[in-house]
């Protein structure tokens, strides 16, 4: 299989995936191109979170395969899934906040995967790790600048608003110079003025070429960014295509029927 | 670098000064300071150590001593009964020390909070009682007799002054090597791990490896302060390794100040100079560590070294 030649990057094999008795996710296929905003929606319960714990590594499915950028990672640790140039966010935030460490900390972690920490290094090769972190420094306040957090850096995150948080864990994972994004849920919880310059960012960062996997409520939002819709109700995959054939499936009208989305819209591909 | 830099990287220039000269100051009652000073050492050894697993990496200990047994036992055991010097029974009991902590570290450390508390207690306990059962090699409950004096390449410590300095050497090169972890990206991966272990691997991080790879570290400092300590007493017994001396080092830390590294020291030197302190109310030790330790949890939540940093603010040499 040449995953590469087909500009995939990300190949989702038949995984399934039960909680006590719960079929979170049945025999769910998808594909993710290189370069593009794929999205993952469906009601609530569908799986969708329970889909990027398994592509990250924190759920090992029960059936099925998943590749990334030509490895077999089913059931991989997900460190090991992050090495190969995966990074995620998550959708109740979860920055590092022990010993007051700082927004810039927690960005310095981000790049653990270049720094490469360790107990011997870290006593007798000081210099050479001051040094290489010196760069990362730099590197971090470039991309706090992008994210729009210029002098954050020193603040304890939990001085910063749940929007500017969320900005904070986007340059956290931007630390680690992901191929692809696992996003979940980036918007929930941001004004409508938060979620405008939120998408400004993920266009951008689709501009430099990183492939983006994102679940999303803010259908909006979804309809704005994404390239590619892929449709999970009760943990089957219901639909794929583009934002447009999405929103013509009936099947899919008709999971989303008498549904609400966040702001009582009530419906789904609204003009 | 600047003249702030310079300083704080010189911490170590000052407390080695005042150690070094305070047996000069007492003079004749020198043997006693240091006598207690020694105690203090072993015990900053320790809470260092404890600091960084639990602190900083996170992952709780209620049996710290289990490790400082293990080093205690092997420089008695291989200097009495086999004759081999100090400095190499010291060498082995750092590798034994770590090897088993290599061994356990990887199951014990897949626990969490509570269950890691109650795993690391048993180990205490089964650590303890091996020692009392497995007496032809340990001298069960009554203990072991007759330990040389630590030597050093044909040099023999014979009296306090002696060991004064030589353990206060290995409190600054224990604390040194802690400092010099807990400011690199390895003290910040404790952290994540500490704060969100999940997360933390998201990042790339291998816990499991630095969870190990910390507890292997911390616990052959714990046994460097057995082997320390054993060579200055010259006898050991079971009592001096229990989970009550566990709890002990956990006053330590939480007095002086969790996660602060520093502030687990001053802990340390305070509780082991109490006592002297407060030599004519004898009967009411317990008592007034306990008052103590209830003062500061609940006025100085970070501790006596959180005390010192908010000094710092208020004169403004700190630079944030």
């Amino acid at each position: 299989m040449n995953m590469d030649k087909n500009g995939i990057i990300l190949k989702i094999e038949n995984i399934s995936k039960r909680f006590e008795g719960v079929h979170a996710l049945d025999g769910v296929s998808f594909s993710v191109k290189k370069g593009q905003i794929k999205a993952l929606i469906g009601p609530n319960g569908a799986g969708k979170t329970t889909m990027l714990n398994v592509i990250s590594g924190l759920v090992p499915p029960d059936k099925g395969n998943i590749y990334f950028k030509d490895n077999d990672i089913t059931g991989q640790p997900p460190n090991i899934i992050a090495s190969l140039g995966m990074g995620r966010t998550f959708q109740l935030i979860r920055l590092f906040t022990i010993n007051e460490a700082t927004v810039m900390d927690n960005l310095l972690i981000g790049a653990s995967l270049t720094l490469k920490p360790g107990i011997l290094k870290s006593i007798f090769l000081s210099g050479r790790v001051k040094r290489q972190e010196t760069k990362l420094k730099d590197k971090a306040l470039e991309i706090l600048n992008f994210v729009g957090l210029s002098g954050k850096e020193g603040v304890l995150p939990s001085a910063l608003s749940f929007g500017n948080q969320r900005l904070v864990e986007l340059a956290r994972a931007l630390m680690m110079d992901p191929k692809m994004l696992v996003l979940d849920e980036p918007a929930s919880g941001l004004n409508d003025m938060e979620v405008e310059n939120f998408k400004g960012l993920l266009l951008s960062l689709k501009d430099r070429g990183i492939t983006m996997l994102i679940v999303e409520h803010n259908m909006k939002l979804v309809m704005d960014i994404a390239d590619d819709i892929v449709v999970l109700d009760f943990g089957k995959k219901l639909a794929e295509g583009s934002p447009k054939e999405v929103c013509a499936n009936p099947e899919v009208i008709a999971a989303y029927l008498g549904t609400k989305d966040k702001n009582g819209d009530g419906v789904l591909c609204s003009k | 670098m600047n003249i702030m830099e310079r300083l704080k990287k010189a911490w170590w220039i000052l407390p080695a000064v005042i150690l070094g000269i305070i047996p000069l100051i007492f003079k004749e009652k020198s043997a006693y300071v240091s006598g207690i000073l020694i105690f203090a050492g072993i015990y900053i050894i320790l809470a260092v150590g404890l600091d960084l697993l639990m602190g900083y990496a996170g992952q709780i200990s209620v049996g710290h001593a289990s490790f400082f047994a293990i080093g205690a036992y092997s420089s008695a055991i291989l200097t009495v009964k086999y004759g081999i010097s100090p400095l190499l029974a010291m060498f082995f009991g750092m590798f034994l020390s770590g090897l088993i902590a290599w061994i356990i570290g990887r199951p014990v450390l897949a626990l969490k909070e509570y269950y890691l508390a109650m795993a690391t207690l048993a180990f205490n306990e089964i650590v303890i009682t091996l020692i009392i059962e497995i007496e032809w090699l340990t001298g069960g409950a009554s203990g072991l007799k007759n330990i040389p004096s630590f030597s050093l390449f044909g040099f023999t410590m014979k009296n306090n002054l002696h060991y004064y300095y030589f353990v206060w050497f290995v409190v600054f090169l224990v604390v040194a090597m802690t400092i010099a972890i807990v400011k690199s990206p390895m003290g910040r991966t404790l952290i994540a791990i500490h704060s969100d272990e999940v997360a933390a691997r998201t990042f790339g991080i291998n816990s499991t490896k630095y969870k190990t790879g910390i507890f292997v570290l911390v616990n052959v400092f714990a046994s460097v302060a057995g082997s320390l300590y054993a060579h200055y007493m010259g006898f050991i017994a079971p009592d001096d390794f229990g989970v009550s001396t566990s709890v002990n080092m956990l006053v330590m830390l939480f007095l002086g100040g969790f996660g602060t590294i520093y502030g687990p020291a001053i802990g340390a030197l305070f509780l082991k100079i109490l006592p002297e302190l407060t030599y004519f109310f004898q009967d009411y030790e317990l008592l007034i560590n306990g008052v103590i330790l209830i003062i500061v949890l609940v006025f100085m939540p970070k501790g006596m070294y959180g005390i010192f940093v908010a000094m710092k603010r208020k004169i403004g040499f700190s630079r944030e």
